[in-house]
């Protein structure tokens, strides 16, 4: 399939995508928004995982920590300098936060910045282990990131977190950002730096053999990765207009996982369905929680019992789909067309021939 | 600081360090024999104190009853678990069981909602435990005693096992070469079994202890010490037992020696355990008692 | 007659892991050129001096020199930039990419284009990632993988495997090239193919080449000069013949297996 077709047909694709939005953001309440907008964030933060796990072959568990940095940048950015005088009741906020005030996407910018800039930091000693060791340090990480949030009252408002932050993130924003994330991210794995991640997930030494400077690609794509967390760490805060440490715990990190790896590592489409799947499964199963019957039997209203049956279901799906809902195919226009072609044989040879 | 107050720090670090201990073996031996990180194990240890509570105030079975059958019914559970959720894994990418542990940890935290509710329910302590033992200027709690006496009992036994058993040269043949092993007619399923069950039951042991001695049961009471247990079993060298026992007692003391020397720091008290992980991890990543395998190029 | 530029001064050098000596006072000086073997019972220390070279190792004394240039120490990706070279015993391809994608990363250390290019996709990328594709198909050409190239790495047969990763290595534009034991595995028809297909390059690619090898037919057929490693020693180093009747190698090693003819 000729290049200029397939643009065409991305942008085509595209343009159907803006009037669904357009259309979702008139027409739905604000609890089906609410969910489509953390499927949108779930897209950004499940493609950035991916990119350092599945495509780098580093086993980050760090993500939580560059969304809560990238979370609380952005707040203190958006609100207004009045109300943070407001809200600091634990302990006045400190010079120069008290001042600073930017547009939304001046703080999304900021905020994937400065998580790629701890990224690096981080990154440089931390990206040498590998495997479990890459997995327990990075964590680790995440976790001092949550721990100095809840202790820093002068800069974060502690355990209290931030309420009222205004309700930037829409359905424009989270999709665009979205969009924008996949369109770099491939556009970086379908070129010769992603070739060499790819080496490097594959055998290190022979990368290494063959030229590849490890710690530059490492560190690169970790920084990179770290930055579409910040930015979704944004994109989050004002989605939900509350923020604190507890958000960021490592459950977070789990979730996004759970997403990069049901979709399939290495499969940017996987990750991108898997991430509404998880939404939708989580928000739908909450009817569980009020009761109901299977026939005869009466269950009551139990809470907790959505996160038992989510639980088990994510069992369920991880002990029978091990190389994820996708099974590693990415999507293509030319593989699409050729799965059309095979379920309707006839309708579409004319397209074919002139691929 | 006054000596006493040291003393007084150093055998509260002692304490929490064996406590940490007993944890840190489940998490060591699972590891050892399948390179897994089982992330459940914190909820095994929480599991225990809330079966003793049932079986006390519930049941109103006798002490010895309850505790027994609390350490029983929580060793079940952890083979269970093994069965259920990780032995069909077993030849899938390492991935895939870690992930399945993470959900068998979720899944029994939010069981425990489930059942036991989540408003925490407070532990009683029998009158034996609530002595108090003076020393000079050093007061401890029995607790203390009994938690320190406790884990070098089953340190002791379990190293008996370990290394004086056909069990115990199964467990160290499987944690070498698991295939190999299968070769040389090790039943490896029944070794992985009797390691989550001797692994459950001492966590089970030490969620009972910690209970005595933080008598507060809420369901995600595993996830702190659990997550520092494991930290504790890699500062040991991972896979190493007596590196669990020592890593234990080294982050139970560091953990106590930060907050009596830097209580302004205390709520950073986490945060050291994790820092303390990062750095052995990149100087020594072998942890203290561990070897040195480097991959042959 | 002008005097050749040494291409490689290995001077002396050891290499102790911890109590253990591995290799101890190892000398090789290559000229541009050569084709040399270096061979030894298993365990002798020839995959460490491979090692060494090629900076997966620091030897714990002394040094190596490249074209006059100390490499010592050097990582190994700047070693391959200097323009050496390996394959590696058991072969360390990338699986799961394709066996295009394997040759076209060997060209990588070449690119001039940065970061942000690749992901905006300019001209000047553009050129160079089609300049890779080709000569990468040309070298697959030459090994007759090219019909291959959309194939995993991973799924070749060994043999082609083998080929394919002495085409990576040859991908990365080097001066030194160095094999350990290409033949492993192979059959008598390989083998020989093999010995062809190395002299062959050596003389496309204007190569220098030193090779580690169990196989006494390669060895004996197209090395010039051979060296002979015992438990970290060389014990000898000559011609095949003179090899062939030094009662030392022929104690530690080539006693047994006579079929070399």
């Amino acid at each position: 399939m000729k290049k200029q077709n397939e643009k065409l047909y991305t942008v085509l694709a595209l343009c159907i995508l803006a009037v669904l939005v357009y259309f979702a953001e008139k027409n739905l309440d604000a609890y089906n928004l609410r969910i489509l907008n953390l499927g949108a964030i779930y897209v950004t933060l499940g493609v950035s995982l991916n990119l350092i796990y599945g495509f780098t072959g580093q086993f980050s568990l760090g993500h939580a920590g560059f969304m809560a940095i990238g979370a609380y940048v952005t707040t203190l950015l958006v609100l207004p300098p009045y109300y943070k005088e407001m809200i600091f009741i634990l302990e006045p906020l400190v010079w120069p936060f008290t001042v600073m005030h930017s547009p939304f996407i001046v703080a999304l910018l900021l905020s994937g910045l400065i998580s790629a800039l701890v990224a690096i930091l981080v990154g440089l000693p931390v990206l040498r282990l590998k495997g479990d060791y890459l997995g327990i340090a990075t964590l680790g990480f995440a976790e001092i990131v949550r721990i100095i949030a809840n202790n820093i009252p002068q800069v974060t408002n502690g355990a209290l977190g931030i309420k009222g932050i205004p309700e930037f993130s829409n359905l424009w924003w989270t999709v665009g950002v979205a969009v924008f994330t996949v369109y770099i991210i491939k556009g970086l794995i379908n070129s010769s730096f992603g070739r060499a991640l790819m080496a490097i997930r594959e055998n290190e030494i022979a990368a290494e053999v063959i030229g590849v400077n490890l710690t530059y690609h490492k560190v690169m794509s970790f920084a990179v990765s770290a930055f579409f967390a910040g930015v979704a760490g944004g994109l989050f805060a004002c989605l939900i207009t509350t923020i604190d440490p507890r958000a960021f715990m490592f459950v977070m990190t789990f979730n996004i996982l759970i997403v990069v790896v049901l979709g399939g590592l290495g499969s940017i489409t996987g990750t991108i369905v898997a991430a509404f799947l998880f939404n939708f499964s989580l928000e739908y199963l909450r009817p569980i929680e009020a009761g109901f019957n299977i026939g005869p039997i009466v269950i009551p209203a139990i809470p907790g019992l959505r996160m038992v049956t989510f639980s088990a279901l994510l069992l369920i799906v991880i002990l029978y789909m091990k190389n994820g809902i996708m099974g590693g195919i990415e999507f293509s226009w030319k593989g699409l067309f050729r799965f059309i072609r095979k379920i309707f044989p006839n309708k579409k040879s004319s397209e074919g021939s002139a691929m | 600081m006054p000596l006493n107050l040291f003393l007084q720090n150093l055998a509260n670090g002692l304490s929490l360090g064996s406590l940490y201990a007993l944890i840190a073996i489940g998490y060591t031996m699972v590891y050892g024999i399948l390179r897994l990180i089982n992330f459940a194990h914190g909820e095994i240890f929480m599991l225990a104190p809330y079966f003793l509570f049932y079986g006390l105030l519930i049941f109103h079975l006798p002490w010895w009853a309850s505790i027994i059958a609390a350490v029983a019914l929580t060793s079940v559970t952890g083979m269970l678990s093994e069965r259920i959720a990780y032995r069909p894994l077993r030849n899938a990418p390492r991935i895939s069981v870690l992930i399945s542990a993470i959900g068998v940890s979720f899944f029994l935290q939010n069981l425990a909602i489930v059942l036991f509710t989540g408003i925490p329910k407070p532990f009683f302590r029998p009158k034996f435990f609530k002595n108090i033992y003076q020393f000079g200027g050093v007061r401890i709690q029995s607790t203390l005693i009994a938690s320190v006496i406790i884990s070098a009992i089953f340190l002791a036994l379990l190293i008996y096992i370990v290394y004086k058993t056909k069990t115990g040269l199964a467990m160290r043949s499987i944690s070498t070469d698991i295939e190999t092993s299968r070769l040389m007619a090790v039943n490896v399923d029944k070794t992985v079994s009797i390691t989550f069950i001797i692994g459950s039951a001492l966590a089970a042991v030490g969620g009972i202890l910690w209970a005595l001695r933080f008598p507060q049961l809420f369901p995600f009471m595993g996830m702190m010490p659990g997550l520092k247990a494991f930290i504790a079993a890699v500062v040991g060298g991972i896979g190493n037992i007596p590196g669990a026992m020592l890593g234990g007692l080294f982050l139970g003391m560091s953990e106590i020696l930060f907050v009596a020397f830097l209580p302004a720091l205390s709520g950073y008290r986490d945060a050291f355990i994790f820092a303390i992980l990062i750095l052995i991890l990149l100087f020594k990543p072998d942890g203290i008692l561990g070897k040195n395998v480097q991959e042959k190029v | 007659m002008e005097l050749l530029m040494e291409l490689l001064n290995v001077d002396n050098i050891t290499m102790k892991f911890g109590g253990l000596t591995a290799v101890s006072n190892f000398k090789l000086k290559i000229i541009p050129g050569e084709l040399i073997g270096l061979i030894g019972p298993n365990g002798a220390g020839k995959t460490t001096v491979f090692n060494m070279i090629t900076g997966i190792y620091t030897p714990t004394i002394n040094k190596i020199y490249f074209q006059d240039q100390d490499i010592t120490g050097i990582k190994p990706d700047k070693i391959a930039k200097v323009g050496i070279a390996r394959t590696f015993q058991n072969i360390r391809l990338l699986e799961n990419l394709t066996v295009i994608d394997n040759v076209m990363i060997g060209f990588h250390l070449h690119l001039k284009s940065n970061l942000a290019s690749a992901i905006l996709k300019f001209p000047g990328y553009v050129r160079e990632e089609e300049s890779i594709y080709h000569k990468s198909m040309e070298l697959l050409e030459k090994v007759e993988l090219e019909k291959f190239k959309r194939e995993k790495a991973g799924s070749l047969p060994y043999g082609q495997q083998r080929k394919l990763e002495i085409v990576r290595a040859l991908a990365t534009g080097p001066k030194l090239l160095l094999l350990d034991e290409p033949a492993a595995g192979m059959n008598p028809q390989e083998t020989k193919d093999l010995m062809s297909f190395i002299q062959k390059i050596q003389n496309d690619f204007d190569l220098t080449i030193l090779l580690i090898e169990h196989d006494m037919k390669v060895v004996m057929g197209i090395c010039k000069r051979i060296l002979v490693m015992d438990y970290g020693v060389t014990i000898a180093e000559g011609n095949p013949a003179e090899i062939q009747n030094n009662p030392e190698v022929i104690k530690a090693y080539l006693g047994v297996d006579a079929d070399y003819a």
